[in-house]
């Protein structure tokens, strides 16, 4: 990777008119005055410079357009990803990377290489960040969660997608679903501005024990305790509320045989908790607004506190320990038999085949169950996971056009294929109305239900996401572990926190109501 | 071994007994840990847990197969053995120039030098990432030299307990008789205080063995050591934990530290002593 | 320091003066040349971030987020004022008091035991193993005590079930999730303790034991007027280090249980994790840092004054 020197950097940068952290960095305390002036010119423009992109505006050669001569015969380049660690659409790139070689040696002549650095989810943006701040191309392209974008497009760490998608109109590949525009590409919400491109979409399934639900014995019980027969398939679950999955839960809760009939997520670390209540809160309410950017009044609604408690009821059905579970504990937990069914991403859904693929065959997954809505109707809503490619604004020509060239090389049908083969999961139009999709895994139809419109969304994607997770997970977390008992003082207490919070970084205007200003959790 | 009289064999026999015991007590966790290492995956999560299972050495070939894992190893010999070594090297002449040339800012210093401690990892990472990132030193030397500065402290005054215990008349004899003061230094007074170095270097090994925070968020590709790689490949392929991964790792990689402590322990007991050791530890 | 047994010879000024190392001029620039090295490490790599972070705690600032802007005092107030760091404050105090007391007392008297065992078989390997939980990767340790505590899939449960009890959520209880974590601390440190106490009893010099022994001192006044004497300095060592470390835990808890159950695990070195690398709010997390360094420096100060009070009477 070719670095460049500090002032190369700093020119190239002022000339794109982005951040300038390492000036301001460097003279800390000292030099206030050059701070202010680099602020004028620097990344207090907000979300970057570009707006409408005219593509010929852009000159011919720009390294933005990929390799499209031969400037690139000859070399090498050595370019970083960073991708999320222990977890495997992130590292099928690096596996098919030599593949990408071949590619760029053939079509353009030069050869490339990749050095990966990962980090688990709760640690890449921690990873990835400092270096960004610091101007650095040391990540030429990266492998973001789908809430990290406003946090990375506000300082000018990112390209535009749109600007790239302008340049190379292969790459306006038509989506599935708006879900996929919103989570994974647009900054801020609702702007229509793309700085993403969907490496990865996910969605949420109830993985279920196939084998228990068609054994004759448990078939018989059930009818015989609950009056009704115990569905077997995809189209007699898809239906129903979390309320009459409750049946099935109570049926498979035996710890005298050390099983239970469900497992949720009720984790403290990273999103666990929020990404497995969300659901329930989206169907009541929301959880803040977008435009005002207020949180009280909206997030703690008796409705909300409801379905809090609700949803931390559930754990009557669940192991014991379920304040811990994350994402591996439904793994673990499902895997080892300890439970009938687990609600989880079905992007991992390949390793909810037991732990050395003997269930295979004997899982079943259907969407997330349905809730009644605020307005009595019975939907389904699901929180959305997955995540975006993003690509280094650092980035000098070789390896920005290297770059371009790998997102044209990844949304290739041949490496989607392989991708997809491999346990990644489609996002386009054709790629997920491939005839055959559906069937050619358990968790497939049930992902793709979830990514149709209007059936998921996903949480905020400002900057400040870190903070305002941080703030839900204690206090959820704390209440599903019973340190604080009012579920609507939870609520309260984090919609008063987010919204200072929102305030304090000028996001939003609208005042806290004395009432609540000094709402504390206990 | 000489064993106890035989007026007292019974109750000296119960003294090892109790004493093995609690040995053993507190090495059962890491017992589990190495057990660990031989399960197959199916056997780690078993309910209950199994005590008697098959061994296998999946886990441990797994580790060894992982293409970073040598490099892993490589850079925590060379940034953890290596830094440790210099900065064992850099404090003796300054434990020596403690001690002979009694400055008068001593005593302060040695308080700074300990309180270097007091700031936690994540707080005293984030102005040297800046400070790295500025002078462009975030690969192999900067880390290097990191390192090398968490180890002095400790080295400087465990040195300089020991060097103050060597009598200055050895110094002066030596200087009369012609010697220059690197001679002395070297050969007068470095053997005399040969525990010290040794247990500056193992207490110190220790820590810079098993350091992360500053490895993650300021180390480059080329300076992963492994407990950085334990951290990220702490996830199997789906995001559980790979239990056997990060037990056969840890198990292999806690071996150079024990034995370390097994080999030169009783430098490091009497290391501990700063310098006062009269009687047997 | 430690030398307070050792008699200090003033050097004879002889004609050949010059030769000696005292205040000549000449030898004096060696002096500082050998410490040069220590010194300049020191500067660069610690005075140097200290003053930065100093510095950096009057600033609103977080990364990628604009520039530093002057906030005076106010990341200062806003710890004071806020709740959550006073909480978290006071769970470290406790969890420092408990930990540490625990760790000195037990390792204090297993070092006791210890000690008059230089002749059993095996003994240092006992040792060794002794002292494997502080030389066990902290992460390692972290990950597999969780797996240990956990009620589904470990030991300890799966012990308290086989004799009839029931399960208990160490990790995941408010009631359990501080001490659980508390013990593991424990486990990983009272061998230092142990260490330390061995060194000291082994500064004793071996003349007055056995004249102690000799003159039938009962074990308390040997104590008092034997060992600790000599033994204190390093002792007292021990208990500020393990204090200090004890205060800025931050990985174990991390790993263990992220700080919850809610925040009953969230100690000030978890607060300061989470602002500095969730956050990336590096104005608030190094005026935590700026605090933390005041208290520890308070400690230390103490705990200096107390051992020297002691040492001159």
């Amino acid at each position: 990777m070719s670095e460049k020197t500090l002032g190369q950097q700093v020119e190239e940068n002022l000339m794109k008119g982005r951040g300038i952290s390492r000036r301001g960095l460097l003279k800390g305390g000292a030099a206030l005055g050059l701070a202010g002036i680099l602020a004028a010119c620097g990344d207090d423009e907000g979300e970057g410079s570009q707006t409408t992109i005219n593509p010929e505006d852009v000159p011919d050669d720009s390294p933005l357009r990929g390799t499209q001569g031969d400037e690139m015969q000859g070399k090498h380049v050595d370019m970083g990803l960073a991708a999320l660690s222990g977890w495997p659409p992130s590292q099928i790139p690096v596996d098919l990377y030599p593949d990408f070689s071949a590619y760029t040696e053939a079509n353009f002549g030069y050869t490339t290489a990749v050095t990966k650095t990962e980090a688990p989810f709760a640690e890449l943006f921690q990873k990835i960040a400092p270096s960004l701040a610091a101007g650095s191309q040391e990540y030429n392209i990266m492998v973001s969660d789908s809430q990290w974008l406003g946090a990375l497009v506000e300082p000018g760490w990112i390209i535009s997608a749109d600007e790239i998608i302008a340049l190379n109109p292969e790459l306006d590949i038509p989506v599935y679903s708006s879900l996929v525009v919103n989570t994974y590409q647009v900054y801020p919400d609702g702007s229509g501005q793309r700085w993403g491109f969907p490496q990865m979409p996910d969605t949420q399934g109830i993985f279920m024990r196939l084998d228990w639900l068609e054994d004759p014995e448990e078939q018989a019980a059930f009818e015989a305790q609950y009056g009704y027969a115990l569905p077997t398939t995809f189209d007699e679950f898809e239906p129903w509320t979390m309320k009459q999955y409750e049946d099935v839960f109570e049926f498979f809760t035996r710890p005298d045989e050390g099983i239970y009939g469900v497992a949720m997520q009720y984790s403290k670390e990273y999103d666990f908790f929020s990404c497995a209540y969300h659901p329930y809160a989206y169907a009541t309410g929301d959880i803040w607004n977008p435009e005002t950017g207020e949180v009280v009044g909206i997030l703690n609604t008796d409705a909300h506190a409801e379905a809090l408690e609700y949803f931390v009821s559930l754990q009557k059905y669940q192991p014991p320990g379920a304040e811990a579970f994350g994402i591996g504990s439904m793994i673990d937990l499902f895997n080892n038999g300890q439970v009938f069914s687990a609600l989880q991403w079905n992007a991992v859904g390949l390793f909810m085949q037991g732990a050395e693929g003997e269930l295979e065959g004997k899982v079943l997954v259907a969407p997330h169950p349905k809730f009644e809505f605020a307005d009595g109707s019975i939907d389904v809503i699901g929180a959305m996971g997955g995540q975006p490619w993003v690509i280094n604004s650092y980035n000098d020509d070789d390896h920005m056009r290297c770059a371009i060239d790998f997102l044209k090389w990844w949304y290739t049908d041949e490496t989607q294929t392989k991708f997809i083969e491999q346990g990644g999961l489609p996002w386009s139009d054709a790629g997920v109305n491939e005839p055959g999709f559906e069937d050619s895994s358990a968790y497939a139809r049930a992902f793709k239900y979830m990514l149709g419109e209007g059936k998921s969304r996903d949480f905020w994607h400002l900057p400040e996401y870190a903070e305002l997770l941080a703030i839900q997970q204690e206090a959820y977390n704390g209440y599903a572990a019973g340190q604080f008992s009012d579920p609507k003082r939870v609520l309260d207490y984090i919609a008063v926190k987010q919204q200072e919070l929102l305030i304090e970084n000028d996001r939003c205007d609208v005042p806290i109501p004395d009432e609540l200003k000094d709402v504390t959790l206990a | 071994m000489a064993v106890a009289t035989t007026t007292r064999n019974g109750r000296t026999i119960w003294y090892y007994i109790t004493l093995w015991a609690v040995a053993l007590l507190f090495f059962a966790p890491v017992v589990w840990i190495l057990m660990t290492g031989f399960k197959e995956t199916a056997d780690i999560l078993a309910t209950p847990p199994k005590l008697i299972f098959q061994p296998s050495l999946d886990n441990f070939q797994r580790v060894l197969a992982e293409s970073e894992t040598i490099p892993y190893a490589l850079n925590s010999l060379w940034l953890a053995l290596g830094s440790v070594v210099v900065a064992v090297a850099v404090s003796f002449p300054a434990a020596y120039a403690f001690s002979r040339w009694k400055f008068p800012f001593t005593d302060f210093l040695m308080f700074l030098l300990l309180s270097t401690r007091m700031i936690p990892a994540a707080a005293a990472v984030i102005p040297v990432f800046q400070m790295f990132n500025a002078f462009g030193l975030r690969g192999r030397l900067g880390m290097f030299l990191l390192y090398t500065s968490f180890s002095i402290p400790f080295s400087v005054w465990i040195l300089k307990g020991f060097i103050d215990g060597v009598s200055e008349r050895f110094d002066e004899t030596a200087i009369v008789s012609g010697a220059s003061r690197l001679h002395v230094m070297m050969r007068v007074v470095l053997p005399q205080v040969k525990p010290g170095l040794i247990a500056a270097f193992i207490f110190n090994l220790i820590f810079a063995w098993n350091e992360y925070i500053f490895n993650f968020v300021l180390g480059s590709a080329e300076t992963q050591t492994v407990p950085f790689g334990l951290s990220v490949n702490l996830l199997a392929a789906g995001g559980n934990v790979d239990w056997g991964f990060v037990a056969a790792m840890s198990s292999m990689y806690v071996v150079l530290p024990m034995v370390m402590i097994f080999f030169f322990q009783k430098y490091l007991l009497v290391g501990m002593t700063f310098g006062t050791v009269r009687g047997d530890v | 320091m430690a030398t307070d047994t050792q008699i200090r010879v003033a050097p004879v000024q002889e004609p050949g003066a010059q030769k000696t190392a005292h205040g000549a001029g000449r030898f004096k620039l060696m002096g500082w040349g050998l410490l040069a090295p220590v010194l300049g490490f020191f500067l660069v790599l610690n005075v140097i971030p200290t003053f930065w972070l100093i510095g950096l705690g009057f600033y609103k600032y977080s990364l990628g987020r604009g520039t530093p802007q002057w906030r005076g005092i106010d990341n200062f107030t806003g710890i004071i004022e806020s709740q959550e760091m006073w909480g978290a404050f006071g769970r470290t105090l406790r969890f420092m008091l408990v930990g540490v007391s625990i760790e000195v007392i037990l390792g204090v008297a297993l070092g006791f035991l210890f000690w008059g065992s230089v002749k059993m078989p095996g003994r240092r390997l006992a040792l060794t193993l002794l002292f494997a939980p502080m030389v066990m990767a902290p992460v390692a340790s972290g990950l597999f005590w969780k797996l240990i505590y956990e009620p589904t899939f470990g030991v300890i449960n799966a012990i308290i079930q086989g004799l009839g009890g029931t399960k208990i959520d160490f990790l995941t209880s408010i009631d359990w999730a501080l001490p659980a974590v508390l013990f593991v601390d424990i486990w990983m440190w009272t061998p230092f303790m142990i260490l330390m106490t061995l060194a000291a009893l082994g500064s004793v010099p071996a003349a007055e034991l056995e004249a102690a022994e000799v003159d039938r001192l009962s074990f308390w006044n040997r104590l008092r007027h034997v060992i600790l004497p000599h033994g204190k300095f390093i002792l007292m060592l021990g208990v500020l280090l393990r204090t200090i470390d004890a205060f800025k835990t931050t990985d174990l808890i991390w790993t263990m249980t992220g700080g919850g159950p809610g925040n009953k695990t969230e100690l000030i070195g978890v607060a300061l994790y989470r602002q500095a690398f969730n956050s990336l709010d590096l104005g608030r997390a190094s005026a935590v840092s700026l605090i933390l360094l005041i208290i520890a420096i308070a400690f230390t100060s103490i705990y200096l004054y107390v051992l020297n009070l002691s040492k001159n009477r």
